[in-house]
């Protein structure tokens, strides 16, 4: 009787394995990131500048800054709303419980080890979770904002609208801080995936974090250049008034401010892998 | 006696009071909490600040003692007064926050994510008792920290001034004794409320800091695009800011006064956070849990 060789099954190499890893562990954390109870907390934070701005349209006659009798004075409610709500609370703390839970979360639910047992590269991981953190991220956080700009919009009418957007600034505006939201998420995203790696306990520095942040209107033009909030600030179409403390520094070009931030997230999610790559387990400390 | 003969019996000893028998929990949570040297370090830098106060009030009136330092009580350029105790309760209540961050995110959740609730509701002890008793943890620990040194800084400094003092001062002692108690009792129920729920310590430390945290933004927000006082009912800290002011009879420094709402609705707003809290508790602390 002949034995036959049987070959084993081929998984594929390099990139077209590592695509398809990337594409399974996505399945399973979208999955994860909308549907699980942890995901309830950030659908409430995301929901309060629409809802905010949803009450500014309900109650516009009345209100002092009304969006009908005075729409310039609404870009700069808004442009304020952007970034003291949406930037600095809803994305800063959204980013830091969907990454910090990317891997912490595993840890707690004691499920970390079947991706560590699992035949993935754990770079192949960091990058899996990230991007997943990154598109639930992405999708929440740009739907707040393109809600706050719907009810922004909302009480002028549907032709001055029209009119504002493909005649005038209205869609540069549009795009500008859509594309800033989906910054935002890709930095701070980046940034506390990285804090949940290496610190077993990241309240302190993500404290730490958020302090940095809110105070970098005070900072000297040199260390305003280590956050992530001056970056946005440069590119945001209607400026921000940062109040008689701020020391002004120079706005950042787009171009470095865009390239800069994802330099700097590349580099992140690099110290995350070779972070990984030593991690062990121990779900007794948690 | 034979084995056989050993039947059950009654015991016949004396047993603890009724009302008190929350108070084992506080003892044996204490031993865990002071094992913890970084714990014990700030507990003892909590009382830094109150050494300060201590040593102004003594040199305020000792004339004998400036003079060694060159100094005069016209030299000494603050009073005691109400803002002074104001600063002080407003530091102390500060150190308590930070306490409560790392005592109360395990008080509840461990016995939950052990299933070890039927154990303490088995014996003669309700659910009230165990959460006043978790509760008291955070009572107990702050109250050393707030209005027990506080009041009796009241005292020395009345005892130093004379009985005219204490009498046009008297509503000083009050609003130490209720801003202290207005944050111990509500950091106390939010403590055990995210405790209860969220199971992950580091979460609900995070929470405790985003309940005082993120309405800051919100709050304002809310003020001046609707151009109301409502917003700030929904921040805590301004809310217990604000009644502090209002106990200690100062101007409001932290929001302009249209942004100000009126007392009885500072004290309402704190009493529905509250009863938010106690509802949480009541729907986590139960004897059994059905795990669908």
């Amino acid at each position: 009787m002949n034995a036959v060789a049987i070959e084993a099954p081929t998984l594929g190499s390099g990139w077209s394995l590592w695509r398809r890893q990337i594409a399974g562990i996505l399945r399973l954390e979208i999955k994860k990131n909308f549907l699980s109870k942890r995901a309830l907390p950030m659908y409430l934070l995301a929901a309060i500048p629409v809802v905010i701005m949803m009450m500014l349209a309900l109650f516009d006659r009345g209100m002092r800054r009304g969006v009908r009798t005075n729409f310039a004075e609404a870009m700069i409610v808004f442009s304020n709303l952007h970034e003291g709500l949406i930037l600095r609370t809803v994305i800063f703390f959204g980013c830091a419980w969907i990454f910090m839970n990317l891997f912490r979360g595993e840890v707690v639910d004691k499920s970390l080890h079947y991706y560590f047992l699992s035949a993935v590269k754990r770079e192949v991981l960091v990058v899996g979770k990230y991007l997943s953190g990154l598109i639930a991220s992405c999708t929440l956080f740009l739907l707040t904002t393109a809600g706050a700009l719907f009810f922004l919009y909302l009480p002028r009418g549907v032709q001055a609208n029209l009119d504002y957007i493909f005649n005038g600034p209205g869609w540069a505006q549009i795009t500008d801080y859509l594309g800033i939201t989906i910054l935002a998420c890709v930095g701070y995203g980046a940034l506390f995936m990285v804090i949940g790696l290496f610190f077993r306990n990241p309240i302190i520095p993500a404290l730490f974090v958020y302090g940095w942040e809110w105070l970098n209107f005070l900072l000297p033009p040199m260390l305003k250049k280590i956050s992530i909030i001056h970056y946005l600030h440069s590119l945001v179409p209607v400026p921000v008034n940062e109040g008689p403390l701020a020391i002004i520094g120079e706005p950042t070009p787009q171009w470095i401010a865009i390239t800069g931030m994802l330099i700097v997230t590349a580099i992140v999610l690099f110290l995350a892998s070779m972070r990984i790559r030593r991690m062990e387990i121990h779900y007794g400390g948690e | 006696m034979a084995v056989y003969q050993h039947t059950y019996q009654h015991y016949a000893g004396v047993t603890t009071p009724l009302w008190s028998r929350f108070l084992i929990l506080p003892r044996y949570a204490f031993q865990g909490v002071f094992q913890s040297k970084l714990f014990t370090g700030l507990f003892a830098i909590c009382f830094a600040p109150l050494l300060v106060m201590t040593i102004l009030i003594y040199f305020k009136h000792n004339t004998t003692a400036l003079a060694a330092f060159g100094l005069s009580v016209s030299d000494i350029g603050f009073n005691i007064n109400g803002f002074f105790f104001r600063v002080f309760t407003n530091i102390q209540t500060g150190f308590g926050f930070l306490l409560t961050v790392i005592v109360g995110p395990v008080l509840i959740s461990r016995d939950l994510s052990n299933n070890a609730l039927p154990l303490y509701l088995c014996r003669p002890l309700t659910r009230t008792d165990y959460v006043i008793g978790k509760m008291s943890v955070i009572g107990f620990l702050l109250s050393l920290i707030t209005w027990v040194p506080l009041l009796l800084l009241f005292f020395f400094e009345a005892y130093l001034e004379g009985a005219s003092w204490w009498w046009e001062n008297l509503f000083i002692a009050r609003a130490v004794l209720v801003v202290s108690w207005a944050h111990i009792i509500l950091l106390a129920l939010l403590a055990t409320a995210l405790s209860a729920w969220l199971k992950w310590r580091i979460a609900a430390s995070g929470a405790l800091f985003a309940v005082f945290t993120i309405p800051t933004p919100i709050s304002i927000m809310v003020n001046e695009m609707f151009s109301t006082n409502l917003g700030t009912l929904i921040h805590p800290s301004f809310v217990l800011n604000l009644l502090m002011d209002k106990l200690f009879r100062l101007e409001s420094g932290m929001l302009p006064d249209w942004m100000v709402p009126p007392t009885w609705s500072l004290w309402a707003s704190l009493i529905v956070l509250a009863l938010i809290c106690v509802g949480l508790l009541s729907l986590k602390v139960r004897a059994y849990e059905v795990v669908k």
